[in-house]
């Protein structure tokens, strides 16, 4: 009987184990193994040993540099904006209902359905040089504003509209676990919007939060298409220095890198995102 | 201190009608049940009082003050939610306390009057936990005390007990009745147990579709249903499909006095019915005896099949199958777009002008 408890005991962990197994497998494939391959590669030269050169050039150069910062400043500005942006829009669709609140979502949902690629080029027709905005200000005799179009603002805005929708559903996830109930209560009691806010839903939601900053700071840290696209040539962000360092300077040392550097950033937030993850499971809600 | 006065209230959402035609007048003191079954529109209109839905017609007027467009807050009343609405993050103290930081209170005010709240709902020295460390049942004690703390004029009780178990649930009613005697505020408490509601009610009001059926005390509303829906869903009940004709109600065999002619509804309550000689036209045949100690439910059928329940004495046996005869001494007759008619079998007449005492 023990013994029979015991092998199923077993059995069930052996099961466990090959569960887990292929999704390991892969992982350890396709990520952990070119990892690591490109740490040897960036570090073990055969016939000449063992260099830093490569990581001690790219923090001292100016340039490399300033291309981490801007990637680190448009990485943040962008998440926040998300979150804030997409916050009220969530506490609205959690909290209201009827034909006006299915819209809002059906809006807030579109980019999410349209590519990289078509936001770009949709952003340079309307505020782009020469774009739908300036021809408004020009027929008004309005002085031309400066376009985002090539500055830093360019990516930040194609960003934080692409990453919109994810954003939104990831805090509606959180939000659904804050009761209306729970929220009528304090109403009844008093609260206006603003206390309701801070001192009932968002204590409710912080772990949430956490993980939206996270998985969007993973995802915008290594963005590519809309820096490219959208963003100044100098400083440039990350993803597009690679590519040129790689391709345009056939410089794949200094390109591989850069990416383990990037990488070694994105793994710190991921562990900051697996961490919120598990608090969040714990925190009963 | 506090009366409620709703008039030609009417709320739709969308094309749901939820609540139609109330007109109602809760006194000052009293504790009134919205009884009635799942979607039957209690819970909209306890939110109409609350402030939480506007009416799409009528007026809510509290103390003669027209209230209908304020937003909960601004009345003078404090809502107890069925579950899931205390605040996870803050402690038994901290969920008693927001309404009070609100007002903006000393601190040493508030710690007093929380204290004493806890005392009143029983959990003394429980300020310093968190809700995961309450019961189902502490936790809506809590919740009880965070809404009596401000000191509404009337208290609002959306099923507040209907996750909690039997014994629990009857416990904390008993509770509510009290509290609410001790402190004289007006309470409306919303249920679809008709135990519950005739329990603690001082008046029922029974609801069904988004309609008033009837409003009357417990005893009343049990006495002397005025629709068949009343009849059918408070305390047990014979409901049977006959025909008037001839000064007689036809029933499924049963044949009882009747006025009127038609088809009609006869109500007949287990208790009014007991055993007796084998007569024609008043016979059934017992098909199990449920014996509850304090008395005797005999589950019997008529001439065609129709299903009677009659109650009787604790010490009377019958065996399945067994013929036995029944004299019915009370019974009532719905009949379309009539006033209910009631009759008892030693006077046989109509008795429906006479009051219930
Ligand atoms: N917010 C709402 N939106 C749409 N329909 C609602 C809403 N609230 C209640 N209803 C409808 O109104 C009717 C009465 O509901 P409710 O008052 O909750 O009934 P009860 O509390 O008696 O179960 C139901 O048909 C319900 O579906
Ligand atoms: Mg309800």
């Amino acid at each position: 009987m023990i013994a029979a408890l015991r092998s199923g005991v077993a059995g069930g962990r052996l099961s466990g184990l090959l569960l887990v197994a292929l999704p390991v497998a892969l992982l350890i494939w396709l990520v952990l193994w070119p990892v690591l391959q490109a740490i040897v590669g960036t570090v073990y030269f055969p016939g000449t040993g063992f260099s830093t050169a490569s990581y001690a050039y790219f923090f001292t150069d100016a340039y490399s540099l300033r291309n981490l910062w801007l990637t680190l400043w448009v990485t943040a500005l962008t998440s926040v904006l998300r979150v804030a942006v997409a916050m009220p829009i969530a506490l609205y669709l959690r909290f209201r209902s009827g034909p006006v609140a299915a819209l809002v979502q059906a809006l807030a949902l579109f980019p999410m359905f349209v590519p990289s690629v078509l936001v770009a080029y949709a952003f340079i027709r309307v505020l782009g040089p020469n774009g739908i905005v300036d021809t408004i200000l020009v027929a008004l005799h309005l002085p031309k504003l400066a376009s985002p179009y090539l500055t830093p603002a360019g990516p930040i805005i194609g960003l934080v509209w692409d990453g919109l929708p994810l954003t939104l559903l990831l805090l509606l996830s959180g939000l659904g676990r804050v009761s209306i109930a729970s929220v009528d209560a304090a109403r009844d009691l008093g609260a206006g919007s603003f206390t309701l806010f801070t001192r009932i839903i968002l204590p409710r939601i912080q772990s949430s939060i956490i993980v939206t900053l996270a998985f969007n700071v993973l995802g915008l840290f290594s963005a590519f298409t809309l820096p490219f696209l959208l963003g100044p040539a100098s400083p440039e962000m990350m993803g597009p220095y690679m590519q040129r360092t790689f391709s345009d300077n056939a410089d794949p040392l200094n390109a591989t890198t850069q990416a383990v550097i990037t990488f070694a950033f994105c793994a710190a937030f991921g562990l900051i995102y697996v961490r919120a993850i598990a608090k969040g499971r714990k925190a009963p809600a | 201190m506090a009366q409620v006065r709703l008039s030609g209230i009417a709320k739709a959402f969308g094309k749901v009608t939820a609540l139609d035609a109330m007109d109602l007048v809760i006194e000052d003191g009293e504790l009134v049940c919205l009884l009635g079954p799942s979607g039957s529109g209690k819970s909209t209109l306890l939110r109409l009082i609350g402030g939480f839905e506007t009416p799409s017609e009528g007026t809510i007027a509290i103390d003669g003050v027209d209230v209908t467009r304020l937003p909960p807050e601004r009345r003078p009343t404090a809502m107890v939610f069925q579950s899931h609405a205390l605040w996870s993050h803050m402690t038994v103290h901290g969920n008693i306390a927001f309404g009070l930081k609100l007002r903006r209170l000393p601190r040493a005010e508030i710690r007093e009057r929380v204290e004493r709240v806890l005392d009143l709902v029983g959990l003394s020295g429980y300020g310093a936990r968190l809700p995961s460390q309450l019961s189902g049942g502490q936790q809506q004690r809590v919740a009880l005390a965070r809404s009596l703390v401000i000191e509404p004029k009337i208290l609002l009780l959306d099923e507040p007990f209907a996750s909690l178990d039997q014994h629990l649930r009857e416990r904390l009613r008993d509770e509510v009745r009290d509290i609410q005697q001790r402190l004289g505020i007006t309470a409306v408490f919303v249920t679809h147990g008709q135990d519950e509601a005739l329990a603690i009610s001082d008046r029922i009001v029974v609801l069904a579709d988004g309609r008033m059926q009837q409003v009357g005390r417990p005893g009343e509303i049990y006495a002397e249903p005025k629709t068949a829906f009343v009849a059918g869903f408070i305390g047990a009940m014979n409901m049977l499909d006959g025909t008037l004709a001839d000064g007689e109600i036809a029933a499924g065999g049963l044949k009882l006095p009747a006025e009127g002619s038609g088809p009609a509804r006869l109500a007949i309550r287990p208790e009014d019915i007991a055993l007796s000689e084998p007569e024609e036209g008043r016979m059934v045949t017992v098909r199990r005896m449920i014996d509850f100690g304090s008395h005797v439910v005999v589950d019997s059928t008529l001439a065609d099949g129709t299903h009677l329940r009659v109650q009787t004495d604790k010490a009377v046996r019958v065996e399945a199958g067994e013929r036995v005869g029944i004299r019915v001494e009370r019974w009532t007759v719905f009949a379309e777009g009539e006033e209910p008619r009631r009759y008892r079998s030693d006077t046989v007449r109509s008795f429906r002008d006479v009051r219930y005492a």
